[in-house]
């Protein structure tokens, strides 16, 4: 659906023209002519009024009764009154009304101070209450999840929760139950509501009903200073403040951003703030002794990480999803014109060339974030944003339910969305490539071709055909959300390249509200391959001097001698379960290993030669770019532990004591500037431009410097999927829950991962294990012990093994076959 | 220099200059009758107070030092931690970190109470504030208003300073005082 087009009106609200949108609500129209009108139950952010609370009630001439402005749509000439004796005794009575049942809780509410109840009260209240009989009692404060608290005598009933679940969420978990004065909200059975967005309902609700567990009795609103930044736990790069007292972080609120993440967060983004003052994380530098990692003086530190400058030549570094642009820049500038290597990526599943990335990033086929709210069609490709970039989750369902956006969904592993979905094809694991190469052919009418490739891709030709057909039939605006993995592996290149014809077949470039949005897997991903920390691109997607060694080949050169040193900046590759025992053996034999960490991992611990301690999110300074290309500043909303300091003053010094080189500038406006400087389309951007809410460079006049693409050369075909007689597809899958920060926040602990196999039931059966029984999968050395978890919708012959744990086992890569036997 | 207004300018008038019976009169006479008071005191008793062997009585309702109560029944805490008093300082010398009570063994008689609660005397200005922001009547100011020391972090009075009882060093005014 197209973004809907705008008439303006006037009406007079308290005798002043006020300029408005025909058909907007009045609460909206009013506030724009800078008049207040009181609402409990209006949030236009969960969708359509309920008027649940009879807060917002206005006299309007031409109507006898009193209306709600909440629900009440504004006409031309329409004459309100806020102000008149009638207005103000409705607003009284329903003040007392709501106190009626309300306890006098303020002293030890988390909510005061920052409660709507006590300013509307205050404001628009009458001050008395006739009501002398006992209030309505119920058991306080219950835990409604262990990360949230409920007091049911608080409770106004504004719906606000219970619609977030049914209607945003669409978890639907939380529920009403009871009639009149008995009522409560609950989830249907009692069990505690765990979803992945349920801290949203901690902002949303209006009264002291709902509060963070996390943050119970920490601070009051006076004691509390708000800092904005960008959370910088996955690539939807939702707004945030930080919340802090006494320069700790105490909580993190949603600062809300149409363009970015529509005001919510997910519960990572909301709670993992903790793990910014766990116990376990790393904040002094270390240096190996022995067989040993110990604390070690700044000097010592950097004196052992210096001893890079010897291996030039023979250097690389991975660069983590979380490094800033001026942090990926410096590392990669040390790298390629200091230390002679190109051996530099922040991907994980092999390099695309300079020449499709930069046809990827053509400006035209950009989609932004709100065009997957406005576009006819979402299609995502091996993709499930729930894990992926969780906010966009909410965006896709969003246009779905309010706009009808039809959503498609083509993905090894089965998604969240796939519920919405109107065509749902599944294909083998790791074979994305294969099946947009089938659907490239399919839409273009080559029969052929698509059948061979949907052979490739173990699915189906017939369901190709329908999401084909479901494509071109839904209309022109079209939205293609891709995972990273879909370029991964041999066929990787030819896959983008499909994927830049579907776009021109379909006529992605021609229309605003339609295009490509990529999901990469690190937070940072589109930013670090702009500023060049990718072995096939220099700054600004530049052709390179030289092509250098992607991830897997880098550990395979470093396992074989060929690389003798490591830099691991923000990353940890045996985390992800890929290569993991090539990893460690080129670990083992590398001469120098250097990390930024803020916890180790078994084989970093055992072969690190220095650490540096990591910066927590709410440390850092810089600027990351969002998968749409909204470039986004984060902002230190605390000082760090004295013995951490930025990554990009540690990167500065290494260069400067090993090699004598000074990188420039590394921090603050200066940093941001050498990045503009060096990416050709982000030119003259700096910090002032950037602002709290960031700016896309696809808007601005250097947008035109992007190089053409070049999308000519010959490229590999993907590999064919393998054929699962009697072992199973292997695919992996990260969930959002698989984090160092969840491991270490105490209050999302219990959500945090262990290792579990998704299989279907009827695979189940053959291998005679039940939900939640222990399987081992692989074999020999490298089995690894694993949850069964059942699903009906994981296709039989493929499983799905969680990734991204602390000890993920030595997987071979996705759509192998593998044993799995019954523990 | 920068050019002066005309209307900027004030003309001053000086009186005439004083004769010498009036110039007599202004230093003996009108001198001795601004000192009146105090010559007829220094036949009269004396009124100096030997602090510190004794003390200024003080009014009742003198804001001293203050105190934060517990239940007389039952050895609660009054003070529920909801830094209201913190909120209304205006010299924010009040600190405030609330905590939640275990149910079996309460500090407080609400589901928060103080864990930290500081007054940094050095600061504090005796206003009252505090007093009456408190919900509770938890806090209240006595009338101890001897509070120097030789060590400025000793004038941070931690919760357990203002819950014990002071020591009564203050006297109080009596009715006809
Ligand atoms: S718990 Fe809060 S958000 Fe939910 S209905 Fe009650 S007052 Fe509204
Ligand atoms: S969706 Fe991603 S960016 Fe947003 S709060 Fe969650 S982890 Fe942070
Ligand atoms: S008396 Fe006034 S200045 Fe002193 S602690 Fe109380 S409110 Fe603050
Ligand atoms: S002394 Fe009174 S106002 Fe201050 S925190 Fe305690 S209960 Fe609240
Ligand atoms: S805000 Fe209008 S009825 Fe609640």
């Amino acid at each position: 659906m197209p973004r809907p087009e705008h008439k303006e009106i006037t009406l007079t609200i308290d005798g002043r023209d006020v300029p408005a949108i025909d058909g907007q609500i009045l609460v909206d129209a009013a506030r724009g002519g800078d008049i207040e009108i009181p609402v409990f139950c209006y949030e236009p952010k969960i969708g359509g009024p309920v008027g649940a609370c009879r807060m917002c009630l206005v006299e309007i001439e031409g109507i006898s009764k009193l209306q709600t402005a909440c629900s009440t749509p504004v006409k031309d000439g329409m004459v309100v009154h806020t102000q008149t004796d009638r207005v103000k005794g409705a607003q009284q009575s329903v003040v007392e009304f709501l106190l009626v049942n309300h306890p006098l809780d303020c002293p030890v509410c988390d909510k005061g101070g920052e409660c709507p109840l006590q300013d509307i009260s205050y404001g628009y209240g009458g001050g008395k209450s006739r009501f002398i009989e006992p209030k309505r009692h119920f058991v306080k404060p219950l835990g409604l999840s262990p990360l949230i608290a409920i007091d049911r005598e608080r409770c106004i009933l504004c719906y606000r929760c219970v619609r977030f679940s049914q209607e945003v969420s669409e978890d639907h978990q939380l529920v009403l139950l009871e009639r009149g004065a008995s009522t409560f909200v609950a989830t249907f059975d009692g069990h505690p509501y765990v979803a992945p967005f349920s801290g949203n309902i901690i902002e949303l609700c209006p009264v002291g009903a709902l509060t963070s567990r996390a943050y119970r009795f920490r601070a009051r609103p006076w004691d509390i200073e708000g800092s904005g930044s960008v959370c910088n736990l996955c690539p939807a790069q939702c707004n945030v403040t930080f919340t802090v007292r006494d320069d700790r972080v105490l909580r993190v609120l949603s600062r809300d951003h149409d363009g970015v993440d529509d005001g919510w967060l997910c519960d990572k983004g909301r709670f993992a703030y903790q793990a910014t003052h766990s116990d376990e994380r790393i904040t002094a530098p270390l240096v190996r002794d022995g067989d040993q990692l110990r604390p070690a003086t700044w000097e010592r530190a950097i004196q052992v990480a210096s001893g890079i400058a010897r291996h030039s030549g023979a250097a690389a570094a991975i660069v983590g999803g979380e490094t800033t642009n001026e942090e990926g820049l410096l590392l990669g500038r040390y790298l390629r014109d200091t230390l002679a290597s190109h051996d530099i990526d922040s991907r994980q599943g092999g390099a695309l060339s300079a020449g499709v990335l930069r046809e990827l990033a053509r400006t035209d086929l950009q989609a932004t974030v709100p065009d997957l709210e406005f576009a006819h069609t979402v299609l995502l490709l091996d993709a499930d944003p729930v894990d992926d970039a969780p906010i966009l989750d909410l965006r896709i369902r969003k246009g779905a339910r309010r706009n009808g956006a039809q959503v498609l969904v083509a993905s090894g592993r089965p998604t969240a969305l796939d519920a919405r979905a109107a065509v749902a094809v599944r294909h083998a694991p790791g074979s994305a490539a294969s099946l947009v190469l089938a659907l490239d052919a399919a839409l273009s009418g080559d029969q052929g071709s698509a059948s061979s490739h949907a052979t490739d891709a173990g699915s189906d030709l017939e369901a190709i055909n329908a999401l084909a057909e479901a494509l071109k039939a839904g209309g022109e605006d079209v939205v293609i959300v891709w995972g990273e993995r879909v370029t991964d592996g041999a066929g990787g290149e030819a896959a983008a390249k499909a994927l830049v014809n579907i776009s021109a077949t379909l006529g992605l470039g021609t229309r605003e509200g339609s295009g490509l949005l990529e999901l990469p897997r690190g937070t940072n991903g589109r930013g670090l391959r702009e500023v060049g920390a990718i072995p096939t691109a220099g700054p600004g997607l530049s052709n390179p001097v030289a092509v250098g060694r992607s991830t897997d080949e880098i550990a395979a050169a470093a396992a074989a001698g060929d690389v003798t040193a490591l830099w691991f900046l923000h990353a940890d590759p045996t985390r992800d379960g890929r290569n993991t025992e090539t990893w460690t053996r080129a670990m083992a034999s590398a001469g120098l290993v250097i990390a930024h960490a803020s916890t180790l991992s078994p084989e970093l611990a055992a072969h690190a030669t220095v650490v540096f301690p990591a910066e927590a999110g709410a440390e850092r300074d810089g600027t990351i770019t969002h998968p749409d290309g909204r470039i986004q500043r984060l902002r230190k909303a605390i000082g760090s532990p004295v013995d951490v300091r930025p990554a990009a003053a540690i990167i500065a010094r290494i260069a400067e004591v090993g090699s004598g080189v000074d990188l420039g500038p590394t921090a603050g406006p200066a940093g941001t500037a050498a990045v503009s400087a060096a990416v050709s389309f982000y030119a003259g951007l700096n910090v002032d431009e950037i602002g709290g809410r960031g700016l896309r460079w696809q808007d601005r006049d250097a947008a035109t410097n992007l190089p053409a693409g070049d999308v000519n050369g010959e490229s590999a075909a993907p590999v064919p999927a393998a054929s699962p007689n009697g072992a199973l597809r292997l695919g992996t899958y990260r969930s959002i829950w698989a984090s160092p920060e969840v491991e270490l926040s105490p209050a999302l602990k219990f959500l945090s991962r262990r290792p579990t196999v998704e299989l279907s039931p009827i695979d189940a059966e053959r291998i005679g294990v039940t939900q939640g029984q222990n399987v081992d999968v692989g074999t020999g050395a490298d089995v690894l012990r694993a949850t069964a978890h059942l699903r009906s919708d994981v296709p039989a012959g493929s499983i799905f093994v969680e990734s991204g744990l602390a000890a993920p086992g030595n997987l071979p890569s996705e759509g192998q076959l593998i044993e799995v036997n019954k523990a | 220099m920068a050019q002066i207004d005309e209307d900027d300018i004030i003309l001053v008038q000086r009186g005439p200059s004083p004769t010498v019976a009036g110039g007599f009169y202004r230093s003996f006479v009108e001198t001795a009758r601004g000192l009146k008071t105090t010559l007829f005191k220094v036949f009269g008793e004396t009124q100096t107070i030997q602090y510190p062997e004794e003390k200024t009585p003080v009014y009742p309702r003198f804001r001293g030092r203050h105190k934060l109560h517990t239940f007389e029944d039952t050895g609660l805490e009054k003070c529920v931690g909801c830094s209201l008093c913190a909120a209304a300082c205006p010299a924010d010398c009040i600190r405030v970190v609330a905590a939640e009570n275990d149910p079996n063994n309460r500090v407080s008689a609400g589901e928060r109470y103080a864990a930290v609660y500081e007054i940094n005397m050095s600061r504090c200005i005796f206003c009252g504030y505090c007093e009456v922001a408190c919900p509770f009547d938890a806090i209240t100011m006595g009338h101890d208003y001897e509070l120097s020391d030789l060590n400025r972090s000793d004038l941070i009075f931690t919760k357990e300073m203002l819950l014990a009882e002071p020591i009564e060093r203050t006297p109080l005014r009596t009715e006809d005082e």
